[in-house]
């Protein structure tokens, strides 16, 4: 053996020196605390790290190893807080229909249909640093948050008024967080023309703004006329708009950029008493009907001197793993209910992992829930889960919205109720654990508390109707045009490198063999074309072999029906053989009969087959693992929608060639150019 | 830490809570430092000793990836990719602007088997350096600056190969990018560790920008009636 074992080397760095520097670094931390405690700052009760002139001093990160278990907090002391509506606010310089560049608007395509959908509502969301705090034993955090708040303001708007959204980037110019200070704002998952829809490759700078124009119009505008204009089956009720950054998403959503958009119509006005075409859900915002915005977080140790319980970040690492649930930005928060239904919208804001709930009474056993909407959307028939439903649980995928309710007349006053976490680990809480709330439910597993205080002021709103809406027909196949295929597939040592890759295929030559190249996602590199006023058949796949790696694998622009869910019996790294393909039962809120989806839970040799149509507008658009580790390492592609034939031609002819250039098959048969 | 750096790095830490401008060259006040990267002593293929910390990273923009000499799988195709990105950089290349290729085979690859992979991959040039040093060393910077707290994944050490590690130590950014992304991607991100740019600098790159999209719109005929 030859090297640097031959040569006499360097004595290696003692202990001594080792603990010098350590001795160093807390000196340094002392020292730079001081710095903070001296400079001017707003007083209260506890040491503020907001500084007069508003300026938020950045987080000094605790080390990564060994990883720090988060800080003990008391279960059930903070009330679930609600986020602040938005206000509408007039923009100096008023939105323009092509980027306003002299002023510092980030570059664009002019806005479509914007003479059609004047914006009547504007408002500004500022994304800027600020600080947050977590639970009351815990000293504020430092976030990224819009308008510095999380979660960001709720924003409430109604189908048939257009509004604009002004998302300004005051990110901090240099900081010590893992933040990536470039933004770009996906409001998910509107309907809206590509260049307010927060492409990931459409990031900007520090100092610019961007204005996103929503329509806030149904899905299907060409083909439907009247007020509001579009198929008003096509409603969407709770989306939620978040930092797109490409490969930088995990990272931004983790210090907080995101919140909730809610959209109200006839069908759910927010109000409870009876006018036309109401179902009457419960309605009133922050009463009765209450955004649930979760994420998970682990926390560094609280630094008394700092005057902070910093976020546990690691520079440069995937979002780190988790052990506090929080919920509208708290750890087990308490909600006071009365005897009556709410609406509660789950949110899940990742950044990494799924959650799996049930809701149980004070004895423990499990009472019902009712599933009223999935990833925004009404379902046709609602769905109970209960300790007798199939499932028993309610999966909320990272992305994905679910909408229940549930009705508090069935417990009775001073009673208490807890949703329950069944799947991740449950969370820390203090040393020793504190005695289950409930029989058979541990109270780390536990997300909040429903306080039953009283019966309620407000009358109850009437029963859940058994039909909320009637669904648009599954748009009919396309005759003579096979489905396309996107697969999802994990490649550990490959050659082109040891990552979350996504392929994209005809399926007629590749039924089983998926052997078209998996590329990191380019925002340059266009997958596939689509027609403006077309359907498709897609399939989604995920050729995981070993666990069960569940990707969420989300479309934009489009809600999409899932036609059929297999699994593979003989489980297979490249691909399934026909005859192997199990269906899979698939829950109500799932099922394209009854279900709108746009996010697509695909589990390790699962294959879904949905159908798509493509309305209104065009431009660049993704398909992705919304699990954001993964569409950070790429696991994303670009698809266009297009506005002519020729177009279309042009777009395919030029895949066709870029595949045909890096070996593989063309996607697109000769019938299929157009 | 050596007093002089200490009070480099008291200095740029204001009480008023707004980071100094960083300074290529000054570590970052938050930068993790050696307690992070290690102060490891390495060897490079010229056969030199020098500390991990201390002499590559400590306040300067990296570019880091892992291989070793006799890989035939990944670190061929990355290296290429990685010669593409340093042709493109030429510019800052050794100046404001340094890669590391650091062997996961430490046993096999001494300073004379890097020169020659370097010199076989034309990759012998100004700012590249290619490292090697104590097996104990290398596994603990692999885990350290590679690791992605997935057992899988970090127990393998090919599994790594792919990743290009981006550090700027003056402004405390560190991000990571597959190399085998398209060129316009590795660059972009690269770019996100350059120091902080005046408002004039974006506003002018922004400009750039637009001209960029108007242009594709004209080449497709794509919108042009919006």
């Amino acid at each position: 053996m030859s090297g640097p074992q031959d040569k006499k080397r360097k004595p290696k760095k003692t202990k001594a020196e080792f603990e010098l520097s350590r001795r160093t670094m807390l000196k340094l931390t002392a020292a730079a605390g001081a710095g903070t405690v001296l400079s001017p700052m707003i007083l209260t009760s506890r040491k503020s790290t907001v500084l007069a002139d508003g300026t938020v001093t950045e987080p000094f990160l605790c080390p990564a190893t060994p990883v720090p278990q988060s800080p003990p907090h008391t279960p059930f002391v903070d009330d679930l807080p609600i986020p602040s509506p938005a206000f509408p606010q007039l923009l100096s310089p008023a939105p323009t229909e092509a980027a306003n560049i002299a002023n510092g608007e980030a570059a664009r395509d002019p806005h479509q249909r914007w003479a059609e959908f004047t914006p009547a509502v504007t408002y500004q969301l500022e994304a800027k640093a600020g600080t947050h705090q977590f639970h009351r034993d815990y000293l504020p955090s430092y976030i990224w948050g819009f308008n510095g708040q999380y979660p960001a303001p709720t924003i409430l708007n109604a189908y048939g008024i257009p509004s604009l959204v002004r998302f300004k980037n005051s990110l901090p110019t240099t900081t010590s967080s893992f933040g990536t200070n470039t933004t770009t704002v996906h409001l998910h998952n509107g309907h809206t023309g590509s260049e307010s829809d927060g492409f990931a490759g459409d990031f900007f700078a520090t100092g610019l703004f961007k204005d996103n124009h929503y329509a806030n119009a149904y899905a299907g505008i060409d083909a439907f006329g009247g007020f509001p204009k579009g198929d008003s089956r096509e409603g969407q009720y709770t989306m939620w708009f978040h930092d797109h950054m490409m490969a930088e998403t995990a990272n931004n959503n983790y210090l907080g950029m995101n919140g909730a958009y809610f959209l109200y119509d006839d069908k759910c006005p927010p109000w409870e008493f009876n006018t036309p075409g109401s179902i009457r859900l419960p309605a009133y915002f922050g009463v009765t009907d209450i955004p649930l915005v979760l994420a998970f977080k682990r926390f560094c140790a609280t630094d008394t001197v700092r005057g902070r319980t910093e976020m546990f970040q690691v520079v440069n690492a995937a979002a780190p793993g988790t052990d506090k649930f929080t919920v509208n930005g708290k750890i087990q928060p308490k909600l006071s209910v009365r005897r009556r239904k709410y609406r509660f919208r789950l949110i899940n804001t990742g950044v990494v992992l799924n959650w799996n709930f049930s809701l149980h009474g004070p004895d423990g056993a499990q009472k019902t829930m009712t599933v009223v909407a999935a990833d925004g959307n009404l379902l046709r028939t609602p769905a109970d889960v209960s300790a007798t439903s199939i499932p028993n649980t309610l999966e909320v995928h990272v992305a994905s919205r679910m909408d229940v309710v549930i009705d508090f007349s069935q417990f009775s006053v001073g009673q208490s109720v807890y949703l329950k976490e069944n799947t991740q680990t449950a969370q820390f809480v203090a040393t020793p654990t504190p005695p289950d709330p409930a029989p058979g439910v541990p109270i780390g597993t536990v997300v909040m508390r429903f306080d039953v205080v009283g019966n309620t002021i407000i009358p109850d709103s009437p029963p859940i109707p058994s039909t909320l809406t009637e669904l648009p027909p599954i748009p009919p196949a396309a005759p003579g045009v096979d489905p396309f295929e996107w697969g999802f597939r994990f490649i550990p040592g490959q050659a082109d490198g040891n990552n979350f890759r996504v392929s994209h295929s005809a399926v007629a030559e590749n039924n089983a063999n998926h052997t078209a190249t998996f590329l990191p996602f380019d925002p340059f590199r266009v997958d596939h074309a689509v027609l403006k006023g077309s359907t498709e058949e897609w399939i989604i796949r995920n050729d995981t072999l070993a666990g069960n790696w569940l990707h969420p694998v989300h479309i934009h622009l489009e809600e999409g029906r899932i036609l059929e869910r297999t699994v593979c019996t003989v489980p297979s790294a490249t691909g399934c053989l026909p005859a192997n393909r199990t269906p899979v039962t698939m829950p109500p809120w799932e099922d394209g009969n009854n279900a709108r989806r746009d996010v697509y839970p695909v589990p390790g040799q699962h294959r879904l087959r949905i159908r798509l149509a493509f309305r209104d507008f065009v431009g660049r658009y993704l398909i992705h693992c919304h699990n954001m580790n993964h569409e950070d390492a790429f696991m994303m592609v670009r698809w266009d929608v297009v506005e002519s034939m020729a177009e279309l031609r042009k777009r395919r002819e030029q895949i066709n060639a870029e595949r045909v250039a890096r070996g593989d098959a063309p996607l697109y048969r000769k019938e299929d150019l157009g | 830490m050596k007093r002089r750096a200490f009070f480099a790095k008291l200095a740029i830490d204001k009480p008023s809570g707004e980071l100094r401008a960083p300074v290529q060259g000054v570590p970052h006040v938050a930068s993790p430092g050696p307690m992070f990267f290690t102060n490891a002593l390495l060897r490079t293929h010229e056969n030199k000793e020098v500390r991990f910390y201390d002499d590559l990273i400590s306040g300067k923009q990296v570019l880091m990836n892992l291989m070793y000499a006799t890989c035939e799988g990944a670190c061929p195709l990355v290296t290429s990719n990685l010669v593409k990105v340093h042709e493109a950089l030429k510019a800052r290349m050794g100046k404001d602007l340094f890669m590391y290729s650091m062997t996961v085979k430490p046993e096999e690859d001494d300073p004379a088997a890097l020169k020659s992979f370097a010199q076989m991959h034309r990759a012998l040039r100004p700012g590249w350096t290619f490292l090697t040093g104590d097996p104990y060393d290398i596994e603990t910077i692999r885990f350290k600056l590679f690791g992605m707290n997935h057992i899988a994944i970090d127990t393998n050490i090919y599994g790594h190969t792919s990743f290009l590690l981006i550090f700027n130590d003056a402004t405390n950014r560190a991000l990571h990018v597959d190399p085998m992304a398209s060129m316009s991607t590795v660059l972009r991100k690269i770019s996100w560790a350059d120091p902080p740019k005046t408002r004039e600098q974006i506003m002018e790159e922004n400009r750039k920008l637009q001209e960029q999209i108007d242009k594709e719109r004209r080449m497709f005929g794509y919108r042009m009636n919006a």
